[in-house]
Order: structure tokens, then sequence, then C-alpha cells
């Protein structure tokens, strides 16, 4: 051990850094800090960093060039009464109803594929491919589609609908944000499919078996075995569809001409407060407030979740029970 | 003896060493730059930020370059092409020093120019020499010097005016709507096409409710920051209002393109030349593009815009781009590009090619002005308090000549829609530019 030597300051009791490694719980220590290090690094300089500053700059009046001093909570204020920030809460609206148009289809899909069907790959890529797309090569794809005369006019022609009979799917107010959140269902939908269908492979197929004994059609099936054993991946879904559609952008910005025409969706607000009218401080307070409403939504969504599937783990195990 | 005489004559290089270097030591303005004379051994790679992509792809800047290296050998310019220009330029601008050289001011505060670019000159000085060379200046030191001018008109298609039985040009807003009508009524041409989609083709009917339509050089940047309710209707077709009305008008008797939502920017340039559209409301820049779109460039004509102030036509006129030096680059390179600058200025031509208005007072005029006779040009004086013009604009969020495009967009859709009308949209800007002007405690007369 280590030897008393007065001449050595070194403090009694102290080991040396070899001694110290030699220890197998210090290795892993060691080995723990420099595997986390690197990417906890990365986190804070890139994301929690970046969000203190915004939230810090939220209370200022200032522009990317200039700051014109600390303004309290004026911002916030801004956010709630200028009526053409608030108001474009609205047009989210219709994105989560398409949400839900678009989890339901998944759903309806993935099921379908995960029985018996022909081609189950090529419909799960076909379906999928949309999500592949870049946003904004889907936006031009589509600024096509919806224009007068173009592919989705003549396609309907041919099914016999007069061409005076359609409207302006961009055009016109009342159909234009209807035309916008059926893109942004046609691009997501096959990815929430990919990820329930995963689900659903997991669901061990003798409870289909017991569930047939015991004379459950399929929507029997469905209710009571599929849907429980999927309840966590549905929830995941459904809190990514709610806060992305929160934060729809690339649809109005690219096909209608940067969210004009009543479509601005709060993203596409926050991008003019911040770009085009240089209020930055007032553009963060927006982002700050989208964090908090996208905190409560996901906190009623786990709560309603809580509520539907209360029974989802008492409902499984009797049957894998009565398979053994 | 010979020791003081070799004392001296070492005292001697010392000091012209010492003058030489700091004559080094410091950026000429670009008046004191003889061209072809000066600095024909320096030797620097210099880097330009560029809107025009399209002359980049062209090789009309590579020529422009060529020619410029014939003069001056060693200066090497290297040329990037930006896309989205006013908004990556500013990034790169305020993200970091070494951006480049050279660049086309982006929307920068005029009190901020001097934090990140190098004077050029007086403005008493450059103000003899060059049009526009207030576009850029702040505290009577300039900071940019404009590419090219460009006068606020109207490119047309004579071919379909013909047609129409147009035989003189409109001169005043019910002029021009009759004359829309007539195309309507007698050719297959749309009479305006708005370019909606394109979003910045609307703001810029924001450039003509200066000179264009009251006359006033002092309109834009001083008097309508004091002006009580400047979007009222407070004289018969001339003012900020007669110039959105036109617009409004247009939209609500349908003499626009049927379905504005899905306009095409480049499109619109063949379209325009082919006969199928009849008018745009563009500044002169975009003639040369319209002109060159296709086989019938000969039909292009460019007009006044049609607002008469006591029987006078005026035209707002002004900088397009102006070039910039990095203050943050070596002397060397901000003197090249400094020398470059002066040179594409005086000797390139390319205000002349690119059918602007030239930027040295001797410079030409290009033949498109021909419909410009008897038309006084207004180049917008500069604000007074440019910083109290830019939080005017940012505050009321009205954005006039800052990127209000959404404004523009919303005069047509509530036109189309019947959802406001006219006079609604401008109490509308009248009560956000009074708000602001008394949260910026303005004194309105």
């Amino acid at each position: 051990m280590s030897t008393v030597n007065p001449a050595m300051p070194q403090p009694r009791g102290r080991k040396t850094f070899r001694e110290w490694f030699a220890v197998p719980k210090n290795q892993q220590r060691v080995v723990i800090f420099t595997f986390a290090v690197v990417p906890v690094f990365l986190l804070i300089m890139f994301t929690y960093y970046p969000f203190m500053r915004m939230i810090e700059w939220s209370f200022y009046n200032m522009s990317y060039t200039k700051n014109r001093g600390f303004v309290g909570l004026k911002n916030y204020l801004d956010v709630f009464t200028r009526d053409e920030l608030f108001a474009t809460f609205r047009v989210s609206l219709y994105y989560m109803a398409g949400a839900v148009v678009q989890i339901a289809l998944a759903l309806y899909f993935a099921t379908i594929l995960s029985f018996k069907t022909k081609f189950t790959a090529f419909y799960k890529g076909a379906m999928f491919f949309p999500f592949l797309i870049n946003g904004i090569a889907i936006g031009f794809i589509f600024k096509f589609f919806y224009t007068r005369g173009h592919v989705l006019d003549t396609t309907l022609g041919f099914f016999g609908i007069p061409l005076e009979s359609l409207p302006y799917w961009l055009r016109d107010t009342s159909v234009n944000n209807w035309s916008l959140v059926a893109t942004s269902v046609w691009k997501y939908m096959g990815q929430n499919m990919v990820l329930f269908s995963g689900a659903i492979m997991s669901v061990d197929t003798t409870l289909y078996e017991a569930a047939a004994i015991d004379g459950a059609n399929k929507w029997h099936q469905f209710r009571y075995v599929i849907l429980p054993s999927i309840s966590t991946v549905l929830t995941l879904n459904v809190i990514l569809s709610i806060t992305g559609s929160l934060s729809a952008f690339e649809p109005p910005y690219v096909i209608a001409a940067m969210g004009s025409n009543g479509t601005a969706t709060y993203f596409i607000q926050m991008h003019q407060t911040a770009h085009v009218q240089h209020k930055v401080g007032l553009a963060c307070a927006m982002a700050v407030v989208l964090v908090l409403i996208i905190c409560i939504c996901t906190l009623i969504q786990k709560l309603i979740f809580k509520y539907a599937f209360r029974n989802a783990g008492t409902d499984t195990k009797p049957a894998k029970k009565g398979v053994l | 003896m010979k020791k003081i005489l070799s004392l001296v004559l070492c005292l001697m290089m010392v000091l012209s060493a010492v003058s030489f270097a700091s004559a080094e030591a410091t950026v000429p303005t670009i008046d004191q730059i003889k061209l072809g004379e000066d600095y024909t051994d320096l030797t620097a790679t210099i880097k330009w930020l560029t809107h025009r992509t399209d002359l980049v792809n062209g090789g009309q800047i590579a020529g422009y370059i060529a020619e410029f290296n014939k003069v001056y050998p060693n200066i090497t310019v290297e040329v990037e092409g930006i896309t989205d220009y006013a908004q990556d330029s500013l990034t790169r601008l305020t993200g970091s020093k070494d951006w480049g050289d050279m660049m086309g001011i982006p929307q920068v505060e005029a009190s901020e120019f001097a934090t990140y670019f190098t004077p050029m000159g007086s403005l008493e000085t450059l103000s003899e020499i060059y049009n526009f060379a207030d576009a850029k200046a702040f505290d009577g030191v300039v900071y940019g010097i404009p590419s090219t001018g460009n006068a606020q008109g109207i490119v047309y298609n004579k071919a379909v005016f013909e047609k129409a039985g147009i035989t003189e040009l409109p001169k005043t807003p019910a002029e021009f709507i009759d004359a829309l009508k007539a195309i309507k009524e007698k050719t297959d041409a749309i009479p305006l096409y708005t370019n909606y989609a394109a979003g910045w083709t609307m703001g810029a009917w924001d450039a003509y409710i200066g000179g264009s339509a009251t006359g006033n050089a002092n309109y834009i940047n001083n008097d309508i920051v004091i002006e009580k309710d400047p979007f009222s209707n407070k004289a018969e077709g001339v003012g900020p209002y007669a110039v959105y009305k036109i617009l409004y008008d247009a939209v609500a008797n349908g003499l626009i393109e049927e379905d504005y939502t899905t306009t095409d920017w480049e499109g619109c340039k063949v379209m325009i030349n082919n006969g199928e559209i009849g008018c745009m409301v563009l500044g002169s820049w975009a003639f040369s593009q319209m002109r060159d779109a296709g086989p019938n460039g000969a039909d292009i004509g460019y007009m006044s815009f049609p607002i008469t102030v006591d029987g006078k036509q005026y035209a707002s006129a002004g900088a397009d781009y102006c070039y910039a030096i990095n203050k943050h680059a070596t002397v060397e390179n901000q003197t090249a590009t400094m020398v470059f600058i002066k040179w594409m200025t005086h000797e390139s031509g390319f205000a002349y090619n690119e059918g602007g208005i030239p930027i040295n007072k001797d410079g030409k005029y290009p033949d498109l002005y021909a419909a410009f006779a008897g038309i006084e040009f207004v180049p917008d004086t500069a604000a007074v308090d440019q910083q109290l013009v830019d939080d005017l604009n940012n505050d009321s969020m009205v954005l006039l000549n800052r990127g209000g495009d959404k404004k523009i967009q919303e005069i047509i859709e509530h036109a189309f829609n019947g959802t406001k009308t006219f006079d609604e949209i401008m109490a509308d800007w009248n009560e956000a530019w009074t708000t602001a002007q008394e949260d910026l405690s303005i004194e309105v007369k």
C-alpha cells in the first residue's frame, strides 16, 4: 500500500489514478462518463442552451441586429391580444381534424394488412412512399395537382364531374385549408401505418386463435386483442400527429404562397413575425407559448388514454393464462 | 560625416517605409481611386455574393469579370449567386465576419451599416458623382453604391394594347381600368397579371405610393411618417389610396387571372412575351427579363404608372441592391473590392445592359425609357431618421417596401371574396399606422 513518507506531500489515504482505476466500479464510471459526455454536450449545446436563450429573448423587444430593451411580459400579452397572431390557431384545428382522419385510416390499413392479404408488402410500400419525399417537393407536386384544369380537375372529369361544378381548390377559402390538410394526411398516413403494423405484428398470434375459439369475430379481435396491445404506439402516434398539426408549415408555405388566403398556421405567422417584421422577441414568445400549448395537449391526451385503456392490462393477462 | 549621412538615409528609409505602410493600411474612398492607374499591381482574391443567379448561370457576370481582369489581372473575383438572397445574405452577414468581401446590402437598419461595412466616401462628395448615392448612407457617410437604378412603371405588351384599341397610354387610374376592360373585351389576354403567389411581387406595389403617386420625393421616407391617416382618400386619383385602389378595382371587376393562388412567376415571363398577359406592375428591372423570355421581345414595352398629379406624371426611381464591402476583410481585399465596385459602376455597362438608370451621372439611359419622355424621375430622398421609419413600419406591420407582401395579397382576397370594402382595408391600415405613431410618440401633422 502507500508508503508513509514525510517527504512526500501526498495526503494519506489518497490513491493514485491507476489504483483508483483498477476498481471495476470506477472503470464503469469512467466508461459511462466518456460515453455520455459527447451526446450530453451536444444536447446542451444545441438544444437546451438555444432554448434558454429563446426564453430569455422572449422578454425583450429586439430584432436580429438590435436589442431595444427589456419589455417584461408585453410580448406574451401581444401573442394573446393581437388578433392576427393567436387567430392562426383556428387554422390548426383543420390540421387536428386531419390528424384524426389520418390516425383512423392508418389504423384501418394496418389492421387489414395484418390479416392474411395478398401483396401486403407492396401496399405497405406504396402507402409509406409519400413519407420519403421531401416536404418542399410535395408542395410543388400539389401546387400543380390543385391548379385549375390540372391533375385533380381532369381526374374528377373522368368520373363525369364537370369543371364548372368544381371549386378552385386553393382560391376558395371554404375548401383551401382542407386541400392543404389532405396533402399532410397523404404524406404522414403511411408513416403512422408502418408504426401501427409493426406494433400489431408483435401481438402474440395465439391470442387470435384463442379469441376465435371463444367466438370472437374480426371486429372483436381488433377491439379486444389488437387495440389494447398497441395502446402505447397509438398514444405516441396521436401525440406526434397533434403536435405535428400545431406546427404545420410546409403545405401552406409552399402550396399556398406563404400562408396567404387565410391558410397561415401558427408556424407561418411565427416565421412572418421573426423574418419579415424582424420582431424576434415577439416570435420567441410565440414559440414559448407553442411549447406550453403542446405540453398541455400532450397532458390532456395522456389523461384521456389512461381513462380509455384503464382495463388494458387486465384484459390481456387472463387471456394469456387461458391459452397456457 | 559618412555616419551622419547613412543615419539620415536610414531615417529617410524608415520614414518612407512608415508612410508607405500607413498608405497601405487605409482603404481609399471610392472617389479617390483612378481606374486603370491606381492599384493595378494589387494582388487579392475577393468573394462576391450576389442575388443575380440568372447572370451567374448565364455567364454575363463572368464576362464582366474577364473585362475587369484585363485592367486588373491580379485581382481574382469569385462569385456566389444566392437564390433566396434577401434571407440568406442577412443570415450570413449577421452570423459571421468572414462571409466574403462584397455583397448587395440586405435589409439592415441604416444605423447598423457601420457595424458591417466599409465607408465608401462622404455623401456630399459621392452625391456629385452618383445617382441614388444616399440609398445606403447614414450620418453623411455612404456604405453602398447602387448596382443599377430602377424606375417604377408598368411592363406591358404593346401588341395586346394595340389589339384592344388602346392608342394612348393611360395616364389616370380611371383610364387604366378602362384600358384593362378593353383588353378583357377585345382580346383573350389576361388584362392585369398579379403574380399573387410569388409574394414579393405583391409587396412591389408599395414602390408606387411615393414619387409616382405624389410627385413628392420626400413622401415615402419622411412625410408619411408624420402624416395623419396616410391611406385615406385625400385627393381624387393621387396618393397611396389611388395606387392600391387600382389593384382592388381590377380584382373586383374580374380583370386579373382567374385563379390568382396558382400564379407562376417564371411562367408569367413567357406568357407576357406571347401576348397572353396585358400588363404587370413591376419595376423597370423586370423589362429585360420579359423581353428575353421568348421570340416576341419587340412587343414588350414599359410605361409609367397611371397617376397624374396636377397635370404632370412622375415616376419613382431608386437604387437596386447596393454593393458594399466587408469591413472585417483585410485591407488589401477591401481595397481590391473598392476598385472592383468602382469599375462595375463606371466601366462595366452593367446598369445599361440591365435596362437600369445609370448610376454614374454621365452614364446613358437605355431605350426602354423612351415612353418616359416628359415624365419626371423622382428619386426618393433618404429618411431624416431612418431608425424611426423602420420602427414605424415594423411596429405597425404595414411594412411599406419592407416585404409587406401579405397586406397586398389581402387586398386581392378581400376584393375577390367581397369580404371587405376598399375603404375598410385602408381604415385598418390607418389605424395600425396611427397606433404605431402614438407608441413611438411621433408628432403627427
